[in-house]
């Protein structure tokens, strides 16, 4: 069963899909045809600068088909123009200046200025001051940020034209219908900048989690999400499964500092305590790579300097030496069936060691969050996932390797956090999905999918 | 108390007693019955209980039975009985045969007790499990455990069953949780309610109760209820006083129920509301005030009936006996029934008939003593002077014939003798004539103290001589006796007589006394004597005209005093005893209203007797 590691599984995927490619090349590519996808959850609201779904796959991939940013990232990590043609650093990377692409309409017909920029962005960023000038903008920021330019490729960035309470993007797609909570339907924008996608237009649908691969398996869904303990089965069904690198953080956040110094042991036996193969094995179906360090591996490079082995003696011995055990209450998403089960077993493994743990509902003392890291740079990252878990955010020192691990174990000897398993972003594909294409941060690249003209 | 009020106390009394009897009786009666009845029943629903119980755990050993028998069963024994276990490909089986069992616990364990796949806590696998203890043999029959589940210890009816693998055995142990819903789906007659204390923990906790039917209230009243079931081998049944209200007692009644172990596990209690006993009593207690009020309405009526049935005719009587003591003889009582009343009125009647002839004989026979004894007082006072008269005439002829020289002389002598007795008789005939034709008062304003002086100052010279009377007169006069309407003539006469008889009864001397008082509307003479005194034969006869226990006299005197009285509208009575003198006592009202002439007239001191 570990053959299915995500690796592997993603590179059979990439296989399937070329092998799929190749087989209908001699199909070509046809405009037209509705991708329907269903969602696990419905976005509460589509503007991307109220960062309530930043965490959220489903409201990243949806920002992405109606707004565009002013830079994104390559699968690489390196920047690349999209609203922005060229960019300048100055002072150190406290001041930003952008030049706007020409002929960049909005899905209303209205051009892009660099007004409309300057407005958008200082909406998602108050610290900002930002001007506009002829085709430029000009970002000065309270502090040097050499990472600015990931961060505008976030969503949250993205360029959105507020008007009369309606929102207008420069995206591939445009909304015509939304009806909050349940559905949403796009059209494709005829003269999007970088090119008329091949869809004719996408219907979103909210659908529960567990009755996404039904949906996949009667041909309601196009796209579907997986979720980690269903992505074996659905492989071992014989399912079109598309597999993200590990892009989901799973960890214990505790609500408050460190207390004091046998505080801090306590946390560290809790540590020792979790048994990251069984959960990994049984809970999450071989999905997910057991974790010591807040970024996966293949995004910082070290995280084998950290263990995530299990020492259920030593954390005994040290719950021994301590004069006082206090109870704990570990919370968890209700929502989450994976996110109860790995509580659950967390509370077993805890009590093995003689930590009084157990689950509760509402305020608790320790959190198990899942995070999405939202960007291939590995500062922007680790400064997402503080903000969202609430740790102190990370100074960013430099760009190199030991300047992000100086950062990174700075956070983790905080003791507020113990990261437990990065995940990947599953998704199931139907038969009729040509040129799928997931990127390296988990985004939906839809400007080359089509749908085959039978299953239409 | 009159006999009418005695009698309704009496039938009331009776009534009440009768009916609060009764009552107390039927209520007993029905306290027992209800008892006996609540004892049979509880009896009854714990049986069922047991029953119903027996049952739901066959239905969750059968449903285990065929969880044992799911194809996922079968490949968890197979691959334990390879010796290759993989959780992960069994992490959702045990989920998918209990939901598919309708079991709401189920896990498939090895023989460590090792839980392959748990439907209750999936993350449980490699654990042992908590539900059955497999160092003890495997029950056959459903058993009560303990299940620790994340959020806390859940009681549970399990069922397990061993599944050959091999040389190895897998166990499917599953079952239903003793909640809420479990209690709310046993079918109990109405009445009747179970309640569940779940015994997780030392101590007493009120969390710890599952009430079907909502918020228990007050569980700390089942405190004492619940240590008692705690106790090895005991079943104790309890009144609960849910409220000060004794229509919410409930009558509990504890089953303790032990798990694998004989673990004390949880406490069935099984309430039998008193509700409809209370009520029940209740409405005796009402309907016994009712009829006992009706009762008594009824014994008021009917001793009124009865009262006045028995009380009108006894009442006739006594009115009747009312105007026969006021001198009305000649009453008769209305003869209205022919019982034991009706015999006595006719005995009433027929006793003042005979009283009314013997009265009037008696008043036949006295009037004939009272003619013979005037006849001879007559005879006796006419003889006196009709003897010398004769002996005169005698005299008087004789001398014509011898010496007709002296019949001058002797003719004078005679006929002054002659005259005398004549005068003699005439007193006496005017004294007679004189108590035949009393005269009618005239009434005048008159002053009693002043009239008793009067007539003591016509015996004040006689008095006064001591060798001629040893009589002393004392006087006791209210000086502020108030003025009476009267004639004075007659009471001048009156007094003037029972003076005179106070002095003819103490020859040998004495003291007279005359004393005057206020009384209710009247004024008081009495006159008194320290004479002989008389018997009370004498007393009898004092008034009866012509009577008198002297040696002279017409005894017409203190006849005449009482008919001055009586004309008066007084009274006059005599005390007297042998050597105790005699006290005449005489009642006289005001008479104001009769009044002829309201200008005062003193007195006159006649002397005349």
């Amino acid at each position: 069963m570990k053959l299915f590691g995500w690796p592997l599984r993603a590179v059979s995927s990439l296989l399937l899909l070329l092998q799929s490619g190749a087989l209908s090349a001699a199909t070509r590519p046809q405009y037209g045809g509705t991708l329907r996808v269903a969602i696990r959850s419905a976005p509460a609201t589509l503007d991307p600068s109220e960062g309530a779904d930043e965490n959220s796959p489903e409201s990243r991939n949806l920002s992405r088909l109606m707004f565009d940013t002013l830079v994104t990232l390559s699968d690489s990590g390196k920047v690349q123009p999209a609203l922005a043609v060229t960019w300048q650093e100055q002072s150190g990377g406290q001041r930003w200046q952008l030049s706007l692409r020409r002929g960049v309409k909005f899905d209303d017909g209205s051009p892009l200025t660099p007004d409309i920029v300057a407005s958008s962005l200082r909406t998602a960023n108050l610290g900002w001051n930002i001007n506009s000038s002829d085709e430029s903008v000009l970002i000065e920021l309270p502090q040097p940020n050499p990472a600015l330019l990931a961060e505008l490729a976030l969503e949250r960035n993205s360029i959105v034209k507020r008007s009369s309470g309606t929102l207008h993007g420069t995206g591939p797609f445009h909304v015509t219908d939304w009806r909050a909570g349940q559905e949403l339907s796009l059209v494709a924008t005829e003269d999007y900048w970088d090119g008329r996608a091949y869809l004719d237009s996408i219907q979103i649908d909210v659908v529960n989690p567990r009755d996404q691969m039904l949906s996949l398996e009667l041909g309601k869904a196009n796209l579907v999400n997986i979720l980690p303990e269903q992505a074996r089965k659905a492989v071992m069904e014989g399912r079109r499964i598309s597999t993200s690198p590990p892009l989901e953080l799973m960890a214990l956040v505790f609500s408050r500092d460190r207390q004091s110094v046998d505080d801090g042991k306590l946390r560290e036996s809790l540590a020792l305590a979790i048994d990251r193969i069984s959960i990994k094995n049984v809970l999450l179906q071989g999905e997910g790579e057991p974790a010591g360090t807040i970024l996966p591996r293949w995004l910082n490079g070290y995280d084998f300097l950290f263990s995530k082995e299990a020492d259920l003696a030593r954390a005994r011995q040290q719950v021994s030496e301590l004069r006082s055990r206090p109870s704990w209450t570990l919370g968890y998403d209700s929502g989450d069936p994976l996110a109860r089960l790995v509580a659950e077993r967390i509370v077993l493994n805890a009590r093995d060691a003689g930590l009084n743990l157990q689950l509760a509902a509402g305020m608790s003392d320790v959190r198990l969050v899942r995070i999405i890291l939202p960007s291939l740079d590995p500062w922007v990252s680790l400064m997402t996932v503080a903000k969202i878990a609430g740790l102190p955010a990370p100074k960013h020192a430099g760009d190199g390797p030991e300047d992000l691990y100086r950062a990174e174990n700075q956070l983790l000897r905080t003791d507020r956090m113990i990261p437990l398993f990065h995940l990947p972003l599953n998704y199931g594909l139907s038969p009729a999905v040509r040129n799928w294409v997931q990127r390296q941060d988990g985004i939906w690249d839809l400007r080359n999918l089509w749908i085959a003209s039978e299953t239409r | 108390m009159s006999f009418r009020k005695k009698l309704l106390l009496a039938f009331a009394l009776t009534v009440l007693l009768s009916v609060a009897s009764i009552a107390w009786f039927v209520s007993m009666v029905t306290r027992r019955a209800f008892d006996r009845s609540d004892a049979e029943r509880t009896q009854a629903l714990v049986a069922q209980l047991r029953r119903e119980f027996n049952r739901r755990g066959g239905d969750i050993a059968r449903r285990v039975e065929a969880a044992s028998g799911s194809e996922p069963a079968t490949r968890m024994a197979l691959s334990l009985g390879r010796g290759s276990i993989d959780y992960s490909v069994f992490l959702s089986e045990a989920k998918s045969v209990a939901d598919n069992q309708q079991l709401e616990f189920l896990e498939f364990v090895d023989s460590q007790g090792i839980i392959l796949s748990s439907a209750q806590s999936p993350a449980k696998f490699g654990y042992k499990t908590t539900s059955i203890n497999l160092a003890l043999p495997i029950p056959k029959d459903p058993f009560l455990a303990r299940e620790e589940l994340p959020e806390g210890s859940s009681l549970g009816l399990f069922a397990a069953r061993t599944i050959k693998a091999g040389e190895k055995n897998l166990y499917a142990v599953g079952g239903k949780r003793l909640d809420r819903e479990f209690l709310s789906s046993l079918d109990l007659p109405p009445g009747l309610r179970v309640l569940l204390y779940q015994n997780l923990a030392s101590g007493f906790s009120t969390q710890f109760f599952v009430d079907p039917s909502g918020t228990l209230q007050h569980p700390e009243l089942l405190v004492p209820l619940i240590q008692a079931a705690q106790q090895p081998g005991a079943e104790p049944t309890e009144v609960v006083h849910w409220s000060a209200d004794a229509v919410d007692d409930e009558s509990l009644h504890a089953i303790p129920l032990r798990g694998q172990d004989s673990e004390l596990l949880s406490v069935l209690l099984v309430g039998n509301s008193r509700r409809p006993y209370i009520e029940l009593e209740r409405r005796i207690r009402s309907a016994a005030f009712m009829i006992g009020g009706i009762a008594i309405l009824l014994a008021i009526l009917l001793s009124s009936w009865v009262a006045s049935r028995v009380t009108r005719p006894v009442e006739r009587l006594a009115t009747a006996a009312r105007q026969v003591t006021a001198g009305d003889w000649n009453t008769k009582v209305e003869v209205v029934s022919e019982d034991e009343l009706g015999e006595l009125a006719k005995a009433f009647n027929r006793m003042t008939s005979e009283l009314l002839a013997q009265k009037e004989h008696l008043v036949q026979t006295e009037r004939v003593a009272a003619w013979r004894e005037l006849a001879r007082r007559l005879a006796h006072e006419l003889k006196n002077p009709l003897f010398p008269l004769q002996l005169t005439v005698e005299n008087m002829l004789r001398a014509r014939e011898q010496r007709p020289d002296l019949f001058d002389e002797i003719f004078q002598e005679s006929a002054s003798t002659l005259l005398a007795e004549i005068s003699n008789l005439k007193i006496i005939l005017n004294r007679f004539s004189e108590f035949s034709k009393m005269p009618e008062p005239r009434f005048q304003r008159v002053d009693l103290n002043d009239l008793v002086e009067g007539v003591i100052r016509l015996f004040q010279a006689q008095l006064q001589v001591p060798a001629q009377s040893k009589i002393i007169c004392n006087t006791e006069l209210d000086q502020g006796l108030p003025a009476i309407g009267g004639d004075p003539d007659l009471l001048h006469k009156a007094v003037l007589n029972l003076v005179l008889n106070a002095m003819d009864a103490m020859p040998e001397g004495g003291t007279l006394t005359l004393r005057t008082c206020e009384g209710n509307s009247e004024v008081r003479l009495d006159v008194s004597d320290t004479g002989h005194g008389l018997t009370p034969e004498e007393c009898e006869r004092l008034f009866t005209p012509y009577y008198t226990s002297k040696q002279h006299g017409t005894g017409l005197g203190l006849a005449i005093v009482q008919s001055v009285v009586s004309d008066h509208g007084g009274r006059i009575r005599v005390e007297s005893a042998p050597g105790k003198g005699t006290t005449f006592k005489i009642d006289l009202p005001l008479n104001m209203d009769k009044l002829s002439d309201p200008v005062r007239v003193e007195p006159v001191a006649t002397g005349r007797t």
